[in-house]
């Protein structure tokens, strides 16, 4: 678009040079090529205002559409314009004035006056001049008229020549030539027509003749009245020519006044041509420069529009945007520190993406730590509200609420009831160490009910320059706790089987024989008495050694020897034993999965079971023991239940802890060895109450050929 | 641009027709009428009458010198229903009318060349209404010929600032094609 605007712009002033030129020269202004440059140039006119109307429609669109650049390109465009219509139109009204006064001033009156007077001076003159003619011509007439018929030619002569006039004819009323009389000897005069005949036949008649260019005849017809009869009338044509230096003065002013006359009745058209081309011109200026600013405009704005382009591109975050060089001035340098700007930023942003996903990385790592970690762990700010929490928190606190978040840590840790004192602890803390904070960690031993809980609370405290936020981490160390009272307890166990199983064999066959050798040597009396004594030293010794193998059992180090076996046939092969008390109902799954195991650790296990749960059916009606083998995915789980007196609210939580017995007779390590087996096979057991009565056992130990982690 | 383009011949064609019909818009009609044809010989010689508005501003243009003249176009065409209409004689010849002045007098030129001066205005006009004697030389070749006959006024002789004001209706005088059977 910008080269049709250019090349209008060129067009329109090679029309107007054109236009100038025709308007100065008289005959190129009253050729047709003038008519066809003017056709051209409204043609012109209304191609530029067309294009002009179109650039203004889309400049409008442009700006509807809410383009980059187009309001100041208007802008520009509307100041361009007024810069080129107001003084061209200033210089248009003046022009019209001045050319409209300036061909009025040509018709002034005094002109007019002068030339009217001019030319009826030379019309006097002939007046005159035809006056003198005249009176010469009706003396000749006079003298022809009263001479005879001979003496005519001579008195014409004579009288011709006396008066000075050039040329004497007489005619008679059929237009004979009668008699010539001449200053040229060879006049062969010139029949006059039969109208002057019969006018000059009747009286005088006068007229001027312009037989030449320059060259004014006066021409004269007078009656010539005869005393003779002659029967014709006779008429006497006199010609005479004005003199050169009058007649060309007389046609000078008569062609100046002529050229008046039509200049004057043209004044109008002059005008209107004039102002006509003046119009065209001022049109011509005027588009041409307006369609130009259109050009120049955009030139001007279109620098503007990309660097705002490139503005909103980077705002959106593309950096990548350069702008094309645009020259070297303010504009060009402009768009230069753009660019550079732009580089820089690109940079940075690389940079600070680059550092982003780092940080991403670093988070998302501590987010994966922290959702498995076991600890639970919450962040929580001054106001008590909670930034941050992991998985583990939420499940120790028991909490159903998937997101935390924002909310206040006292309405969370209250919802279990079980974990009220650490809201009060943690209160307490950051009421307390508002200025001077310190790492504090603390053990909670909770109790509520039926449950108990050994949690580890740690408080830490991360301080920035506008607020401080803490650090709770919470660690449930029941298990630890009673991992090492298990092991308290073993080392327990495997001093008192050191230190109390020595000494039994020698108490028990020191009894032995004290029976042996004193009963036969005693009375009878005293002989019972020493044989029920040393029975029950033997008893009793035999019931510690019992219960010292146990401790032993208990405690000895882990030593298992795994191998694949069948969990199904082992289960089969102990039920065998206890077949016939017919209370044992076995339901198991087909294709149960080998396991590899201790096969005589774990038919401990399953005896032992079994036997509790007989302990608990002794007082039982119609007692029955269900064990149930079933295959899940990765494991076999094993289920022992009964519906016996089961297991009182008040041990089921240190169930596995040695000497944790509601038996009468127990020594309290059975379940205990169980869950040290199971522990040992890296299976998992869980002991859990039937809703009236009963207990239930349940086993998972992890299926395959191999233990993975073992 | 589109939008342009797209309107660029609707421009030129009225632009076209505006230029083309300036001239022409609303003439003054000249009546040819009483033609006359001597058909006798091979130089055929016409009369005829004509009727023209001399309206007071061209009498007031006469009366201040400007000179009208007139351009008789006379064009015998042979006539062929298929083909297109083939010019065989064109014959263009001029009368004017004229002040002068100096002598106060009205001056015919007719279309011969013949001068003639006339003292008072109507005495002229009659005298250029009827156009006589005027001859061309033409061959009966018994073919469908017509004679095409247009007056015209001679824009070209008038002064230069009528000529160029194309707004002047006053100046565009134009006969209609008068068509006769040779």
């Amino acid at each position: 678009m910008k080269y049709i605007i250019t090349t209008a712009a060129f067009i329109g002033i090679a029309l107007l040079i054109l236009l100038a030129k025709a308007i100065s020269n008289s005959d190129l202004i009253s050729s047709d090529a003038f008519r066809i440059l003017l056709g051209l140039n409204i043609f012109f006119i209304c191609s530029l205002i067309i294009l002009i109307a179109v650039q203004i429609f889309r400049l409008l669109q442009s700006i509807k559409k809410e383009i980059t650049g187009s309001r100041l390109t208007l802008r520009l465009v509307l100041s361009f314009a007024l810069m080129g219509i107001i003084p061209v139109l200033i210089v248009y009204l003046v022009s019209v004035n001045f050319l409209t006064k300036s061909i009025e001033s040509w018709f002034d009156v005094k002109v007019e006056s002068a030339l009217e007077g001019g030319l009826t001076l030379g019309q006097k003159t002939i007046d005159i001049l035809m006056s003198d003619i005249e009176l010469k011509g009706k003396s000749i007439a006079y003298s022809i008229g009263n001479a005879d018929t001979e003496q005519r030619y001579n008195i014409l002569t004579d009288l011709r020549a006396k008066f000075g006039i050039q040329d004497a004819v007489i005619f008679d009323q059929d237009s004979k030539i009668i008699e010539v009389s001449s200053e040229k000897n060879n006049l062969i005069p010139s029949i006059p027509n039969i109208e002057d005949l019969e006018r000059g036949g009747e009286n005088f008649f006068g007229r001027i003749e312009e037989i030449k260019t320059g060259e004014i005849y006066l021409k004269a017809f007078i009656p010539i009245i005869s005393n003779t009869l002659i029967s014709k009338r006779l008429i006497l044509q006199l010609t005479q020519p004005i003199p050169p230096s009058i007649a060309n003065l007389a046609l000078s002013v008569e062609s100046v006044y002529e050229e008046y006359q039509q200049l004057t009745y043209s004044r109008n058209s002059l005008k209107i041509i004039y102002i006509l081309t003046l119009t065209l011109v001022l049109l011509l200026a005027l588009l041409s420069s307006v369609a130009a600013s259109f050009v120049i405009s955009r030139r001007f704005s279109s620098p503007l529009a990309m660097l705002a382009d490139a503005t909103r591109q980077i705002s959106k975050g593309n950096y990548k945007k350069i702008i094309s060089e645009q020259g070297k001035d303010e504009i060009g340098m402009l768009i230069s520190s753009f660019n550079s700007m732009t580089s820089q930023l690109e940079v940075a942003t690389k940079n600070s993406e680059k550092d982003r996903e780092r940080l991403e990385i670093a988070r998302t790592f501590l987010e994966t730590i922290l959702a498995h970690l076991t600890t639970g762990v919450i962040v929580i700010d001054d106001n008590r509200l909670i930034r941050l929490n992991n998985v583990s928190a939420s499940k120790m606190l028991q909490n159903n609420e998937s997101k935390m978040n924002d909310k206040p840590m006292r309405k969370i840790i209250s919802k279990n009831s079980l974990f009220e004192p650490l809201n009060e602890y943690i209160e307490t803390y950051i009421d307390d160490n508002k200025k001077n904070k310190k790492e504090i960690s603390q053990e909670f031993r909770l109790k509520k009910d039926k449950k108990e809980k050994t949690i580890m609370l740690q408080i830490t405290p991360l301080r920035d320059k506008k607020s401080t936020q803490y650090v709770l981490v919470i660690d449930d160390i029941s298990e630890v706790t009673q991992a090492q009272r298990h092991s308290a307890w073993g080392e327990i166990a495997r001093r008192l089987a050191h230190e109390i199983k020595n000494p039994l064999t020698p108490i028990q066959l020191s009894a032995e024989r004290i029976q042996h050798k004193f009963s036969d040597k005693l009375s009878k009396a005293d002989s019972i008495i020493l044989e029920r004594s040393t029975n029950i030293i033997v008893n009793q010794v035999n019931s510690l050694k019992i219960m010292v193998n146990e401790f032993a059992e208990y405690a000895r180090p882990p030593k298992i020897q795994k191998d694949t076996i069948r969990i199904d046939t082992l289960v089969d092969e102990v039920i065998e034993l206890y077949k016939i008390d017919k209370i044992i109902i076995i339901k198991k799954d087909k294709n149960i999965p080998i396991i590899y195991a201790d096969q005589n650790k774990l038919r401990q296990v399953i005896i032992n079971l079994i036997e509790n749960s007989q302990d608990a059916l002794k007082e039982i009606k119609n007692p029955k023991i269900k064990i149930f083998i079933r295959k899940k995915t990765n494991e076999v789980e094993l289920i022992i239940e009964d519906n016996g007196v089961g297991i009182p609210d008040e041990i089921i939580g240190r169930i596995y802890e040695p000497y944790v017995t509601s038996k009468k007779t127990g020594t309290g390590l059975g379940l205990a060895i169980v869950h040290k087996i199971i522990e040992e096979h890296d299976g998992k057991i869980k002991i859990e109450r039937i809703n009236t009565s009963g207990t239930r056992v349940i086993i998972k130990l992890k299926s395959g050929k191999t233990n993975r982690n073992g | 641009m589109h939008f342009f383009k797209k309107i660029s011949i609707i421009i030129i064609v009225v632009s076209l027709v505006i230029i083309d019909r300036l001239p022409d818009s609303e003439d003054n009609e000249i009546l040819i009428k009483d033609v006359v044809i001597d058909n006798s010989k091979d130089i055929k010689i016409i009369e005829f009458n004509q009727e023209i508005n001399f309206d007071s501003l061209i009498l007031k243009a006469i009366k201040k010198g400007i000179p009208l003249v007139f351009k008789v176009t006379l064009k015998v065409v042979e006539v062929n229903d298929i083909w297109p209409t083939k010019t065989i004689i064109k014959k263009i010849g001029y009368y004017q009318i004229e002040y002068k002045a100096l002598r106060k007098v009205y001056r015919i030129e007719d279309i011969n060349g013949n001068k003639y001066e006339y003292k008072y205005i109507d005495e002229a006009i009659q005298k250029i209404l009827k156009v006589e004697d005027f001859k061309f030389l033409f061959i009966d070749n018994h073919m469908n010929n017509e004679l095409w006959l247009n007056v015209a006024l001679d824009r070209k002789k008038l002064p230069k600032p009528l000529q160029v004001n194309y707004f002047d209706r006053t100046w565009y005088m134009n006969s209609k094609k008068s068509i006769h059977k040779l």
